[in-house]
């Protein structure tokens, strides 16, 4: 059954699937006709989820994001004349998708390397299965820590943030302006974590509730639930019974959308929402559904590159930030990029430009030992890249072997459709409105 | 009582409300024609397109989308019954049930190239009702009065119309009716536009709960078959309350557990029901 329920799905979504592949495929002729790279292709994998409920939840514009950093690099010139053409796979928001996917791009592609990868729950059992294979799994997207910690994986490496991270970053936030905007110290702030069950929620909910219990905030609830549930009234309720003053939230879509909507409807008020990637990160959808019922939400994730003063990276990135957000918003006509199209982009481009091209220099083609040497020795430093952090692995024989340590999130509020950083403070656009103004249909009522 | 947990009881009830009617409407056809749309979600997924569509692009009033939702599914529902469940009717049931498995992804895919992936909200929303400390939302109480008002319909519809009487005599027993003089061709196809009706109903109550993308039919239609077996498949009295108990066993035992286990426990129950009762908790 599984098998010929998959079989008949991919036969449906040929038209689909070969719009998402004509999407880059005739970026690559373009560049091979127009620009200088001519030479024979070097092909990378591309494993996104273009279908099922991860595509709205980001996984659709972190593709976006990789495919125009590959129009672009081969339009740069590829490696030497050679073109990347990338070899797109749709793992459809099922995990036995992503592994039979992985396998045909490795086996049957015979591919050194796949990148993309959004969901913590396929990164978790592929990230073994790459490392058997000796192959490259270059993450740009995927969070969970539990991918990486205390595995000692060769093969598989991070540039993106990792779900303690998120955690870290959330509950400092609260920390930092506890006193000085809910007037209260931090010790008595009520904290309250709801997460989808998976990998990623619960990454980053069991940081939020580690980095709590550090600074003794109270956690007053700390509850999972499945991303495809169809009502979370329950969950609203027991909110509102635990009374917090800051909801930390960590979900897909549409279970985001969901909560939203009923919380609004079950009377759940609050001082702030704070949002953890993924769905959080797809403002526009959140404001297309709510309006400004939306506004002042929080979310933690990788900045997207439109929020940073370019002027302060380092020489010659924020000219690359300025021609990827024009080509973006010209090609998918976004007024504010999600955060996943400025992570699709980034890891995509530091993977092209920092590890792919010195490798295949190196050694004339493509192999992912090479490649593997090649991430090992890349040294970005902090500003080097559009989404302002660095670049460098943690080496194997370590907990967090394959991570980039110099990765960072920022934390982001919108309004109007639009967002800004609001922390860490010394890069921060403005001061954060907290507690939620009284127009919000959330804000607690005094 | 506890303010808290008797939301969460009232909760239950209105969420079974919205699990009642595609219960109904997947009983029926499979008590008259022995067939499972195994796709029958992604009819109401059509559904809530076609209101979506009708109400944010096309300017509809609501009411008249909601009306024109009915028909439109109707006649999916006809369309399938004469494509994919007719030509297959004296086939092995497994072959019935990997056809319909099959249209399933054919509406979604159909879905995905049309709508694509996006998340669509029809951005209606009704205020909720405050008693106490006790919240309930409007837009659930609606479409639970709603719900109560379709399963009321669909009894006096079979219970005192020629064709209903038609269509529970072919339930009864499929192949002595044809003796007496009921056609069962007839009483198929009519079944099959009347389970798409209550598709596009459901639809209706949906769409100003859940956001619209193609995979929506994953999140209610897995619980609504097991609330079908539960009930007893072909039971439609017997799905009625098993919707209901399922909602209130989800949402109390959200309450008393964690929002994850309360699945754990209606499904725990589902399986000693299996174990007790293989016909279902209602069964005759």
């Amino acid at each position: 059954m599984p098998n010929a329920s998959a079989t008949t799905r991919r036969g449906l979504l040929q038209a689909g699937a070969a719009g998402a592949l004509a999407a880059t495929v005739p970026a690559t002729a373009r560049a091979q006709q127009s620009g200088p790279a001519r030479g024979e292709p070097l092909r990378v994998g591309v494993m996104t989820d273009l279908s099922g409920p991860f595509a709205g939840a980001g996984s659709q514009p972190l593709f976006w994001g990789a495919e125009v950093a590959i129009e672009l690099f081969n339009e740069r010139g590829g490696v030497d004349g050679r073109p990347v053409q990338a070899v797109t796979a749709d793992s459809q928001s099922r995990t036995e998708t992503a592994i039979n996917e992985a396998e045909r791009l490795l086996g049957q592609e015979r591919l050194e390397v796949i990148t993309g990868i959004y969901s913590s729950a396929h990164a978790v059992p592929l990230a073994q299965r790459f490392e058997q294979a000796r192959k490259v799994m270059w993450i740009t997207s995927a969070i969970s820590v539990a991918v990486l910690k205390v595995r000692n994986l060769r093969y598989v490496f991070r540039p993106t943030v990792h779900s303690d991270q998120y955690g870290e970053a959330s509950v400092s936030f609260v920390h930092e302006h506890a006193q000085a905007r809910l007037g209260m110290p931090p010790e008595r702030v009520r904290l309250a974590a709801i997460y989808e069950d998976g990998p990623y929620g619960t990454g980053v909910a069991a940081a939020i509730e580690a980095q709590a219990r550090s600074r003794n905030m109270p956690l007053v609830l700390k509850e999972g639930y499945s991303a495809s549930a169809p009502d979370l009234s329950t969950l609203v309720t027991k909110l509102r019974r635990e009374r917090p003053d800051v909801v930390l939230h960590t979900g897909y879509n549409p279970d985001i959308t969901l909560f939203l909507r009923q919380a609004k409807a079950g009377g759940l008020r609050f001082r702030a929402l704070i949002g953890h990637g993924a769905g959080h990160a797809q403002i526009d959808r959140l404001t297309e559904t709510f309006g400004n019922d939306v506004n002042h939400i929080y979310n933690v994730d990788p900045v997207g590159t439109q929020m940073l003063d370019w002027s302060k990276l380092r020489p010659g990135v924020g000219d690359l930030a300025r021609v990827f957000v024009e080509r973006y918003q010209a090609k998918h006509r976004v007024r504010d990029l999600p955060a996943h199209a400025s992570m699709g982009f980034n890891n995509t481009w530091v993977f092209l430009e920092h590890v792919l091209k010195p490798s295949v220099r190196r050694t004339g083609g493509l192999s992912a030992d090479a490649l593997r040497e090649a991430a090992l020795e890349v040294d970005i430093p902090v500003g080097g890249t559009i989404q302002g952090y660095g670049v460098k692995f943690v080496p194997p024989g370590n907990p967090m072997s394959g991570q980039n340590e110099r990765s960072f999130p920022v934390v982001m509020q919108f309004e109007g459709g639009r967002g800004r950083v609001v922390w860490p403070t010394a890069i921060a656009g403005g001061p954060p409105v907290l507690p939620l103004p009284p127009s919000s249909p959330f804000a607690l009522r005094s | 009582m506890d303010p808290f947990l008797l939301e969460a009881l009232v909760n239950g009830v209105l969420l079974g409300g919205v699990f009642a009617l595609p219960v109904l409407g997947l009983n029926l056809v499979f008590g008259v024609v022995d067939v499972i749309w195994l796709c029958y979600a992604e009819l109401v997924m059509v559904g809530m397109y076609a209101v979506w569509f009708l109400h944010t692009q096309a300017g509809w009033p609501l009411a008249l989308a909601f009306a024109a939702c009915l028909p439109v599914v109707a006649a999916l529902g006809v369309a399938l019954h004469l494509l994919v469940v007719r030509p297959l009717l004296g086939a092995p049931p497994i072959n019935q049930v990997l056809a319909t498995g099959g249209v399933l992804f054919v509406l979604q895919g159909g879905a995905t190239l049309v709508f694509s992936t996006d998340f669509r909200s029809l951005g209606v929303e009704m205020p909720p009702m405050e008693v106490g400390e006790v919240f309930v939302s409007g837009t659930k109480l609606a479409a639970f009065v709603a719900a109560l008002f379709g399963a009321a319909a669909l009894w006096a519809f079979l219970k005192f119309t020629y064709v209903g009487t038609a269509i529970r005599a072919i339930a009864r027993d499929r192949e002595v009716m044809p003796l007496m003089g009921v056609d069962p061709r007839r009483s198929y196809l009519v079944t099959s536009a009347i389970g798409g009706t209550l598709a596009g109903f459901a639809a209706c109550l949906l769409v100003v709960q859940l956001d619209v993308h193609p995979f929506v039919g994953l999140s209610f239609g897995p619980i609504t078959f097991i609330i079908c077996v539960m009930g007893g498949l072909g039971n439609m009295l017997g799905g009625f309350l098993a919707a209901f108990l399922m909602g209130i066993l989800v949402s109390v035992g959200g309450f008393w557990w964690n929002t994850e286990m309360s699945y754990v426990v209606a499904f725990a129950f589902f399986i000693v029901v299996m174990f007790l009762r293989p016909r279902g908790l209602f069964a005759r």
